[in-house]
């Protein structure tokens, strides 16, 4: 009897260990996003139960208490453009095989279809996405809000603003309202002189702000008309016109743009099929097919052209390119957020920009 | 009586032939044995649950060993440098050998460390390692062409503030000081002060929900102690309640009232009480930190008020006004000291609650309702700074000591009784 009991319970803890390791766990944002990335890459994985999402609220601090204590239990990590760089300078994230990657259709090797520089071994190519400045149809009389110095206009358009509780961003389309232009944004950053014009420019809105912290609020704010004009990420607007019809208009005038990768943890426990879903992850189709549910724009350039020919591509019959944060027509008036700047000073800026927001 | 000479000249020997001194030690050992495992399930608990953690913190906040490890050369040649001439190529030779010689990943690790010191290191030192491999003497010229920034002293001053294997800087960087190239502590440049101003707000906000509670935790366990048992209990139930409810329900529940659209603000508008443009302003503030803190730790007050005034005899009242106190006398003078250990108890307790609280002014806090715990889970989760969420974890820690220690001051730490 006792015998039995024991073969019992050997064989479900072997049983449950089995199962555990046959399942990669990807750690993502959740809601719409993770959403999508289940049906444009666990969907369409030739064994799909295999893959485990899991929510986090973002940062790498569990991912290093996870490397620093041996035990990871996570296997791939979607991070922001930021941590791709320290995690990896750190040691946080295994350094891949770029040759394993699959090239786009015509032959160009996956790094070199990346739309920006990547920045090294580790990442594997997800997302852009884009901070905007937003409002509802039929808040403004007359004249409309169409480039980011109006944001920064509360005399012109009256009303409360909303951003958010971090210096992202904000900077740069300080800058950008002041008049530097694109390609100069960052060598101005970098003097101390640029950084005090740019908390200058937010001066001026700091009276009418209202902060947000969470993605959804921005979309409440404005809605509700608590705010007149507000930030966002991008694909939240997008999800909410393209989803539930909801009248936002959008300013796509000094947006900035921000990387969105994946990575494998340290030590990740199922290191194979961890990679083997991150090639199949970083296709030309995949990327494309992420598309399809949400409007952050695709990191390759190839999935952009499947894109552009499936048209209307998204999966409800409308047209996603208006909504795509990197599409060629409004690159010219928009940041590609330097993390590498925002790595060396992000510190000293996010304390006095929190400073400034308790004045 | 003539048996007895004979046991008293051998050894005792018990039934089963062993000397007795022996039979008690083992018996004696076992015993102890069992004592030492009986306790070992909470030692060893409070031994990797407190004493290792804490004093991984305490490591930690003032641990600058790696940097060291990483750089040995660089710091000897900083040693010789007059600190005012243009680095020489004997400097860039030492670092040179150093990144060369360092491990990726520990070159990753310090440049975020310089970081600190001077904001910039960073990307300095990894768009330089990254060219290590190809570079030829001269050093100097080699490293000026990967980063121009090389010829500025102020990266090569700041070395000084690291050159030691502790240091104090998390802890001045967590009230708003810092080193400057000659390791004395000056303060941050205005703009940047923010730990100040949010260690005061987080003992202000700790001192005014403690005493919040404790004006209206009284009453309630007054009644709570005094009433007949069958409404008591119901009461006991109205208090546990919302005890027992999730944290974050509660606090959603609270938005729902006090936001600018909120339950309060509606009716207070319908009642003609406020105008509509003067809705107040109860929730993502300082104010709603206070009410939605005092509503979570209540019960923290409550129940230790309570307890102790269960086992005051309401003889004693009787006895006081007998002998011809007023009620109200005698409540101030024989029933309030009874009830003191209770206060003490409350006291202590809501206030170490408050003093670390997190999520609450996460949630509820919006700008200026933020407190010392919301900076720390920042670092730890988002910054990586570590070394400063330690630093301000230890002072936290040393804060609630302090006020431990002014409690035992004025009543006496044996005083208190939980129950």
């Amino acid at each position: 009897m006792k015998s039995t009991l024991k073969l019992t319970l050997l064989a479900s803890v072997v049983a449950v260990t089995t199962a555990a390791q046959a399942e990669v766990n990807i750690v993502s944002w959740g809601g719409a996003y993770t959403a999508s990335q289940q049906k444009a890459y666990q969907a369409t994985y030739k064994d799909p139960d295999s893959i485990n999402f899991i929510n986090y609220n973002g940062g790498l601090g569990e991912v290093r208490t996870q490397v620093e204590s041996g035990n990871v239990t996570w296997d791939i990590v979607d991070v922001l453009p930021h941590e791709a760089r320290v995690g990896c300078d750190e040691g946080l994230f295994e350094e891949l095989d770029r040759s394993a990657f699959a090239p786009a259709p015509d032959g160009t090797a996956m790094d070199d279809d990346i739309m920006v520089e990547v920045p090294n071994d580790c990442v594997v190519p997800q997302i852009f996405w884009s901070y905007v400045p937003f409002y509802q149809e039929g808040t403004f009389k007359g004249e409309q809000p169409t480039t980011i110095a109006d944001f920064f206009n509360v005399k012109k358009f009256p009303g409360k603003r909303g951003i958010h509780t971090w210096p992202n961003a904000l900077i740069e389309m300080a800058l950008l309202a002041d008049g530097v232009a694109v390609k100069d944004v960052y060598k101005v950053m970098s003097t101390d002189a640029g950084i005090d014009r740019a908390f200058k420019m937010l001066d001026k809105i700091k009276d009418h702000a209202v902060f947000w912290s969470s993605g959804a609020k921005p979309l409440e704010l404005v809605q509700s008309g608590e705010v007149a004009m507000s930030l966002a990420y991008n694909g939240r607007i997008g999800a909410a016109v393209l989803s539930e019809g909801a009248k936002f208009v959008t300013v796509w005038d000094g947006q900035v743009l921000e990387e969105e990768w994946l990575v494998m943890v340290k030590g990740a426990p199922n290191r194979d099929a961890a990679m083997d879903f991150l090639v199949h992850a970083s296709t030309t189709e995949s990327q494309a097919e992420q598309a399809k549910y949400i409007n952050y724009g695709p990191m390759r350039s190839s999935a952009f052209e499947v894109m552009k020919k499936g048209e209307p591509w998204f999966h409800n019959g409308k047209t996603i390119m208006e909504h795509m944060p990197n599409r060629p027509e409004v690159m010219a008036r928009s940041v590609v957020a330097n993390p590498e700047w925002w790595a060396d000073y992000g510190d000293s800026i996010g304390e006095r920009y929190t400073a400034w927001m308790g004045q | 009586m003539s048996a007895a000479p004979e046991t008293v000249s051998g050894p005792l020997i018990t039934a089963d032939g062993i000397p007795l001194k022996e039979s008690l030690q083992k018996s004696l050992r076992r015993s102890k044995i069992r004592a030492a495992l009986l306790v070992a399930p909470p030692l060893l608990f409070l031994i990797f649950l407190f004493v290792i953690p804490i004093g991984n913190m305490l490591t930690r906040s003032v641990d600058d060993k790696l940097i060291n490890q990483v750089l040995p050369n660089t710091f000897e040649a900083f040693e010789s440098w007059d600190k005012v001439s243009e680095p020489d190529e004997s400097m860039f030779e030492a670092i040179y050998q150093d990144l060369k010689a360092a491990d990726k990943t520990d070159i990753g690790k310090a440049s975020v460390r310089m970081n600190y010191a001077k904001p910039g290191w960073r990307s300095l030192i990894k768009r330089t390692a990254r060219r290590i491999k190809k570079m030829e003497p001269p050093y100097k010229e080699a490293f000026l062409k990967a980063d121009d920034r090389w010829t500025d002293n102020e990266y090569w001053l700041s070395l000084g503030i690291m050159k030691d294997k502790r240091t104090l800087g998390y802890y001045l960087n967590a009230v708003d000081r810092t080193y400057d190239f000659d390791k004395n502590v000056i303060h941050v440049d205005e703009e940047r002060k923010v730990y100040n101003l949010l260690w005061w707000r987080t003992i202000q906000v700790s001192i005014i929900v403690t005493l919040a509670c404790l004006l209206l935790a009284y009453p309630v366990a007054y009644l709570l102690a005094t009433l007949p048992m069958r409404i008591a209990n119901l009461l006991m139930i109205c208090v546990l309640m919302p005890f027992w409810t999730s944290l974050l329900v509660r606090i959603v529940a609270w938005m729902i009232m006090l936001q600018q659209n909120g339950v309060v603000n509606d009716t207070l508008v319908a009642a003609g009480i406020l105008s509509d443009e003067n809705r107040l302003a109860m929730m993502y503030n300082f104010n709603g930190t206070v009410i939605v803190m005092t509503q979570i730790l209540l019960p923290f007050m409550i129940l230790p008020i309570f307890s102790v005034m269960k086992t005051i005899p309401p003889s004693y009242m009787k006895a006081a006004q007998n002998l011809g106190a007023t009620p109200t006398l005698a409540f101030i003078r024989v029933y309030m000291p009874q009830t003191i250990p209770g206060i003490g108890a409350g006291c202590i307790l809501v206030f170490i609650v408050a003093i670390g609280y997190y999520i609450t002014p996460e949630l509820v806090g919006g700008k200026d309702g933020r407190l010392i715990g919301n900076m720390v889970a920042y670092h730890m989760q988002r910054s990586l700074n570590w070394g400063l969420a330690a630093a301000m974890g230890t002072i936290l820690l040393i804060v609630i000591l302090i006020f431990y220690w002014i409690y035992d001051k004025i009543i006496g730490i044996d005083n208190m009784k939980m129950g």
